[in-house]
């Protein structure tokens, strides 16, 4: 418990952190009004076929302030301090204090696995007043599963984040890749058009978990941004499924690894 | 010590080069955007042999990679400028460089030497493999074409490195310029089309598209290869300006 809370105060103190909670509780907010907008017209004129969903795309890009949560919390721990004061690695303190490598690696996990359930949440908070005050009566009506679906889509987002982060040490590529594969020209869009595979990538089989629950199963061709593939709760295990790879692998090499090599 | 000023600056893009040089993580950032291009590059390639191909679209499959290559590059132009400030590199060369403005700019002359060959390798790599999957579909294929459409990219991922460069000199740190860069690279501008469409191309990166796409006749008031270079050039030494404005007020 101390160590968890240790976790929390070194994750709130670092400067970027803001940025993460900044994008992850307005950006939503800010894509919802503008998908609104755009969608307004259609909506009324009877002919928009993603009804159930507006707004809520704000998610999938909001995701992005946790996709920084989960790397900032791995990359401080391994940044180098300047020659002039001493060239140490937060890491080496960090395992001295705790000196079990899992329980160290577990308070962390936790503390990101609760500011990014927390910061979802806000997201979502922002969201719904957002399009009610936009579309009205049209838009869609809040439903628990489906923040329990985008709660668990953050999470897992977070602490895919953090392992492949445990592995590089590094912040550059994780933050890269996920950053580009949770935007509009994600990798694993491009590559579901070539192989049925790609279903299958964590960030493509984790949106179904709140995203298209308008239930276009049996027509192919929808204005839905995507087509569906999984049900929610198979999304949601697919995904649950890579997290739980990367963070044994990410642990098992954590465990055998030199402290700061 | 005394130093005529034409040896001097030889020097210090001589220093700058070599600094670049030995960071691993240039060269880690070049390979890994070249090996990332060509699988990106047999995806679209892929999807566009699903259908029907003629020469404008087998130019346009084989830059679509682009969207996702200028990452790498992004990247590259960020670590440049902020890896002076890991480990307080900067003040060990401000030493022996004291010339701030003088150091910044040549700073940015050595990444777009680097940034040249790699962009020219990068781009054409992509459109080759594009060329010599779908040989056989594309019908009366133009080489000067694809030359203008390759000067473009080159041009474009040289101007976009300098541009983040710039930003990274601005932000002085990596994670922040890095998502900063990204997000606007690759979800604000995405999202922000439909809604700006009046001022979209006046942005940085839509103006560079057209650099390197040819003009597609149903498009109205696209820009041409020129305009599009004349501004995204604009944006980066307006950039370019702050950073070293602001380099030679600030503390180390």
């Amino acid at each position: 418990m101390r160590a968890f809370n240790a976790e929390l105060s070194k994750l709130f103190s670092l400067p970027s952190i803001w940025l993460a909670f900044l994008i992850g509780a307005f950006a939503p907010a800010v894509v919802a009004a503008l998908d609104s907008i755009a969608q307004k017209e259609e909506i009324i004129a009877g002919i928009s076929t993603r009804l159930s969903e507006v707004g809520y795309i704000g998610l999938g890009f909001g995701v992005q302030g946790v996709i920084i949560l989960g790397v900032l919390a791995v990359s401080s721990e391994y940044l180098t301090e300047s020659s002039e004061s001493g060239g140490g690695q937060q890491i080496t303190t960090s395992l001295t204090v705790v000196s079990s490598r899992l329980h160290f690696l577990l308070a962390k996990a936790c503390a990101v696995t609760l500011i990014s359930i927390l910061l979802c949440i806000v997201a979502m908070m922002t969201i719904v007043p957002t399009t009610h005050f936009i579309l009205g009566e049209y838009a869609p009506a809040f439903e628990w599963s489906r923040l329990i679906g985008a709660v668990c889509y953050w999470t897992f987002t977070a602490l895919l984040a953090f392992g492949i982060t445990l592995l590089t040490k590094n912040g550059i590529i994780p933050l890269a890749v996920l950053i580009i594969n949770s935007s509009v020209v994600s990798f694993s869009v491009l590559l579901s058009k070539i192989s049925r595979l790609a279903f299958y990538l964590p960030d493509r089989a984790g949106l179904e978990m709140f995203m298209f629950t308008s239930d276009t199963f049996h027509t192919p061709s929808t204005g839905s941004f995507f087509d569906r593939f999984h049900t929610p709760f198979t999304g949601g295990l697919v995904m649950f499924a890579w997290v739980a790879v990367f963070f044994i692998i990410a642990a098992i090499v954590f465990h055998r690894r030199d402290v700061a090599a | 010590m005394s130093v005529s000023s034409g040896r001097k600056i030889t020097q210090i893009l001589g220093a700058e080069l070599d600094k670049l040089v030995t960071l691993p993580w240039i060269w880690l950032t070049l390979i890994g955007t070249f090996i990332l291009n060509l699988v990106l590059a047999a995806a679209f390639t892929a999807v566009g042999l699903q259908g029907a191909v003629g020469t404008q679209s087998m130019l346009n499959i084989g830059l679509a990679s682009m969207r996702y290559l200028q990452a790498g590059f992004i990247i590259l132009g960020i670590l440049a400028t902020c890896s002076e400030y890991t480990g307080g590199q900067i003040r060990t060369t401000l030493i022996t460089i004291p010339w701030r403005g003088f150091q910044l700019s040549t700073k940015h002359l050595a990444l777009a030497l680097i940034t040249i060959p790699a962009a020219v390798i990068i781009a054409a790599s992509g459109v080759l493999y594009t060329f010599i999957r779908m040989r056989d579909t594309a019908v009366g294929f133009e080489i000067d074409k694809m030359i203008e459409a390759l000067l473009g990219a080159t041009g474009y991922l040289i101007l976009t490195t300098l541009l983040s460069a710039a930003i990274g000199a601005i932000l002085r740190r990596t994670t922040p310029a890095l998502v900063v860069l990204l997000g606007y690279y690759f979800v604000v501008s995405p999202l922000s089309r439909d809604f700006l469409s009046r001022f979209k191309k006046y942005f940085p990166d839509t103006a560079g598209y057209y650099m390197y796409i040819p003009p597609s006749p149903d498009e109205i008031n696209v820009l041409t290869p020129m305009e599009g270079t004349g501004i995204l050039m604009l944006w980066t030494l307006i950039f370019i300006t702050v950073a070293i404005v602001f380099y030679r007020k600030r503390d180390a």
